[in-house]
């Protein structure tokens, strides 16, 4: 039997990973939602902490803010409303399923970790190219170079996602979100103070993506939480229902198509950026996502946690027609 | 054992342990817990693949990772939504047969 | 434009007017929705003319090659497969358009042009992990879309979401062992790079076992029969006939690329074939057993499915693979065109009679018979009778059976064609008038003309194309599967 020797690991990579494995069994295990939630955070948070170590410190940012804010709207859903009970089921039976699943996953880890034995650890040539044609693309991070140039196809149809996504949790949110009336002071000092501030963070982690670490992600999920956090503390522009909302999420999308046009126009290829116009293009492209996505992201997870008063009357009239499709 | 090593065996016990979850746990909100840890276990295996060797990491892998991050943000903020339907309507089924 | 510049105008088209259909009035995203499944048939033509011509066609986006950039690629699959695309859209809205029962409310429209568009760019694509963002945006569409059939509908929808996610990262984890070994997420740079038998092998067992949960291959096809019959009528008809479509061509691009640099691949490839035959069979008696006409024809899409990866055993044993994948392509297309004709027909019955139950539908027949005729083509072309399409791609499959000596699979289609005769007639019977009622007095509630013309119309095509397949084969053929691209 080979004995596991831990010579060339550094010892805070150790930890931190130890950390990730125990947070992660921690916010699986957790039979309460507020609990369970509040170790998924964590986990977010130390997993945000690995990325930085990986030398990921885009990700990382990326992590921290959509982790967090992830965790946040699980948080607030599970603090506002009773958990289910689950029916009783034979404790026996529990045991036993609970037994089988990690039998079964035992052995898929075991066949995984085989296969994975076998991935050498010399570095792909994919990279030393990728970061070789960084001068090419307009920027000067290579992230944002492969996320806005040479990949950027991903990216639109990434930002597709985030846009669906808040098209159809508009349509089947159910309760209206309800604007807040009187904010209290507590919440007028946050808006006067935490919102202006995290604009200013998301309008740096945009520009900064050029040459840093940021970009239109990171900027548009700060973006998202200033917004929910606005709208929580009654900022009256801040109201993410309806249609206007969904205008400048949609924008976002419409834009990149329509770069991609300019782009076949100009240099007869979909997407391609021509290197005298590349950076502005990107720059501008940014921007225009980095809105769509923190509007996106703020009614989906309004959507996601929002208190459902106005709901009352639809359950009401929901109550003897409770049906469903032909 | 390498960091490599390390990394990828700890993603893929991830990986397993939040599928694993998914599949067993009965409450709707854990499962969605469960999801986002399983999609962090690969996360972390792409990364510590993009990071061999000695040079600077390989930025593609990163780019992926990152996109995967949006991705399941927007995947858990409409499943949400849904699962608050789900469970809004066995209340009201509830209290229609109080 | 070019026909390389032709490849994205089928995602980026149905995308952006997606897009401004979340922002614009009904009429307006319906017109604009059917102006578009129209023109993208119309550039399935013009790809299937240049493939005839030249072969694939290739566009490296943004201008980068890989393995620094994305390469799509149309071939003969791809070509039909859009041209599919775009009929079911086109038949599933203008009956969507006529009647906003089937369509189940205003986000319809937006969010079935985000699924035509990642469908369609599926269809084309070639890296695995363009490919991953593009079942991602599909999941999010179709799980939205299914939640439209109500309050109700809101279990099935997450049940389909928690389901195809999860396939999802399995898929994933495939694309990050492809990138790990070949240092490339693009498919035919990764093929000529991978060398080792393992883990080649386990990026197709993953994905297969990914793309088995989102296709509803059986085991992990529970799901289906839940979230289809729950969805309205259009919605269902999309996501049977189209939806399923896009991860199985994901899952036979992995065998195709990956499939020949592995000795795992036969045992895998038989694995498949079981699941298959189990599907065909567990499938077709359970759609014999069920007394909602939804549920039967959800049940006759999984059965279907079990067709659609029998190719995979049989494109590894027969002689000419080509005669497996192509009988397998057109099976597919009867599938996705029967498919659609038969949900709309059904939403158009359970309409006009108020239950879909089959013991509500009585006297359906004399007052609708055009919708059950619809019924009854679709059947036949899915039985695999002829001269429907179904029957030629049944046929071509029966031929690489018999090719690669396997009589089994022989018994199976023939086995399979004989459940889908009997459910198809006992959806049918069902209709009739009950026993001494001529007078056809039975009062109900006549759809729009469109609803009654479409599924009619689509029913016909399966019946027009198995007359005249040849366009389609030549198409197939002028650029195959595993000619590379």
């Amino acid at each position: 039997m080979t004995v596991i020797a831990f010579s060339d690991v550094d010892v805070l990579d150790m930890l931190v990973v130890a950390a990730v494995a125990v947070t992660a069994i921690l916010a699986i295990a957790i039979p309460r939602r507020v609990g369970a939630t509040i170790a998924f955070l964590v986990f977010g948070l130390l997993l945000a902490l690995l990325w930085a170590r990986v030398a990921a410190p885009d990700v990382a940012i990326a992590e921290a803010a959509l982790g967090g804010g992830v965790a946040g709207a699980l948080l607030v859903d599970a603090l506002h409303r009773r958990q289910p009970a689950q029916p009783n089921r034979d404790r026996r039976r529990a045991v036993a399923i609970t037994a089988v699943g990690a039998a079964l996953g035992a052995v898929t880890f075991a066949a995984l970790a085989t296969v994975l034995s076998r991935l050498t650890a010399e570095p792909a040539d994919l990279g030393p190219l990728a970061l070789e044609a960084v001068e090419r693309s307009g920027v000067s991070h290579p992230i944002t170079a492969v996320l806005l140039n040479f990949r950027n196809l991903d990216t639109l149809l990434e930002i597709a996602v985030v846009v669906f996504a808040a098209v159809g949790a508009a349509a089947l949110s159910r309760d209206r979100i309800r604007t807040v009336t009187d904010p209290g002071p507590v919440r007028r000092v946050i808006a006067v103070i935490i919102v202006p501030a995290l604009v200013l963070l998301a309008a740096w982690l945009l520009v900064a993506g050029t040459s840093e670490p940021g970009g239109a992600f990171q900027a548009g999920a700060v973006l998202g939480a200033a917004l929910i956090i606005a709208h929580l503390c009654g900022v009256r522009p801040a109201r993410a229902a309806g249609g206007r909302a969904l205008v400048l999420v949609v924008a976002g999308l419409l834009a990149f198509i329509l770069l991609g046009g300019i782009g076949l126009a100009a240099t007869g290829t979909w997407l391609a950026l021509d290197l005298s116009w590349a950076f502005a293009a990107i720059l501008a492209i940014e921007t225009l996502l980095t809105v769509s996505i923190g509007v996106a992201l703020a009614m989906l997870f309004l959507a996601a946690g929002s208190r459902d008063d106005a709901a009352a009357a639809d359950r009401a009239a929901d109550a003897p027609a409770l049906g469903g499709a032909p | 054992m390498t960091t490599l090593q390390l990394f990828m065996y700890a993603g893929a016990f991830i990986l397993v342990l939040g599928v694993a979850a998914t599949l067993l746990v009965r409450d709707l909100i854990r499962r969605l817990i469960a999801l986002n840890v399983a999609s962090g276990g690969v996360m972390l295996l792409l990364l510590a693949l993009a990071d061999r060797g000695d040079g600077e990491p390989d930025p593609v892998p990163q780019a992926l990772v990152l996109t995967g991050i949006v991705v399941m943000a927007a995947v858990t903020g409409i499943a949400i939504v849904l699962a608050r339907r789900v469970e809004q309507l066995d209340d009201d089924l509830e209290e229609v047969e109080q | 434009m070019s026909a390389a510049a032709l490849v994205l105008v089928p995602v980026f088209l149905p995308l952006a007017v997606g897009a401004l259909s979340a922002v614009l009035p009904r009429r307006a995203a319906a017109t604009l929705t059917v102006i578009a499944a129209v023109a993208t048939l119309m550039v399935a033509v013009l790809l299937g003319i240049a493939v005839l011509d030249a072969g694939p066609v290739r566009l490296e986006v943004a201008g980068w090659a890989p393995p620094v950039g994305i390469l799509l690629a149309a071939d003969g699959l791809s070509v039909v497969m859009i041209g599919l695309s775009a009929i079911a859209v086109l038949a599933a809205t203008l009956v969507a358009a006529a009647d906003d029962h089937f369509a189940g409310g205003h986000a319809f429209w937006p969010l079935v042009g985000a699924a035509a568009a990642a469908v369609n760019g599926v269809f084309v694509a070639r890296d695995v992990f363009t490919a991953f963002v593009l079942l991602e945006l599909l999941t999010i569409a179709s799980v939205a879309l299914v939640a439209l059939g109500g309050t109700r509908s809101a279990a099935a929808a997450l049940r389909y979401l928690f389901v195809a996610v999860t396939g999802s990262l399995f898929f994933l984890l495939a694309v990050a062992l492809t990138y790990g070994h070949t240092g490339t997420v693009d498919l035919a740079r990764a093929a000529e790079r991978a060398d080792d038998t393992v883990i080649v092998g386990a990026i197709i067992a993953l994905t297969v076992v990914g793309m088995a949960a989102k296709t509803a291959l059986f085991p992990l096809h529970s799901w289906l029969p839940v979230a289809h019959p729950a969805a309205p009528a259009a919605v269902s008809a999309l996501l049977s006939a189209l939806v399923i479509k896009a991860s199985i061509v994901i899952l036979w691009r992995i065998v195709e690329y990956f499939g020949p640099l592995t000795d795992l691949a036969a045992p895998l490839a038989t694995a498949v074939g079981v699941a298959g035959a189990a599907a065909v069979l567990w499938g077709g008696v359970l759609a014999l057993r069920r007394d909602r006409l939804k549920s039967i024809i959800a049940y006759s899409t999984v059965a279907q499915v079990g067709y659609m990866v029998l190719l995979v055993p049989l494109v590894f044993t027969a002689s000419d693979p080509q005669v497996a994948w192509i009988g397998g392509i057109l099976i597919t297309l009867a599938h996705g065109v029967a498919k659609v004709a038969m949900f709309l027909a059904a939403g158009a019955l359970a309409t006009a009679a108020g239950t879909s139950r089959l013991d509500g539908l009585e006297g359906t027949i004399s007052r609708m018979p055009w919708t059950v005729a619809a019924i009854g083509l679709a059947g036949v072309s899915l039985a695999g009778l002829p001269p429907t399409l179904g029957f030629v791609g049944k046929w071509m499959l029966v031929q690489a059976s018999l090719d690669a000596g396997a009589w089994w699979w022989l018994a199976l289609l023939l086995g399979g064609g004989l459940l889908t005769f009997a459910y198809t007639a006992r959806m049918l019977r069902a209709t009739f008038n009950p026993p001494g009622d001529f007078s056809g007095a039975r009062e109900l509630t006549r759809p729009a003309r469109t609803v009654a013309i479409v599924p009619l119309a689509l029913a016909a095509l399966s019946v027009v194309l198995g007359l005249i397949p040849w366009l389609l084969i030549e198409v197939l053929s002028a650029a195959p599967m595993g000619g590379g691209a």
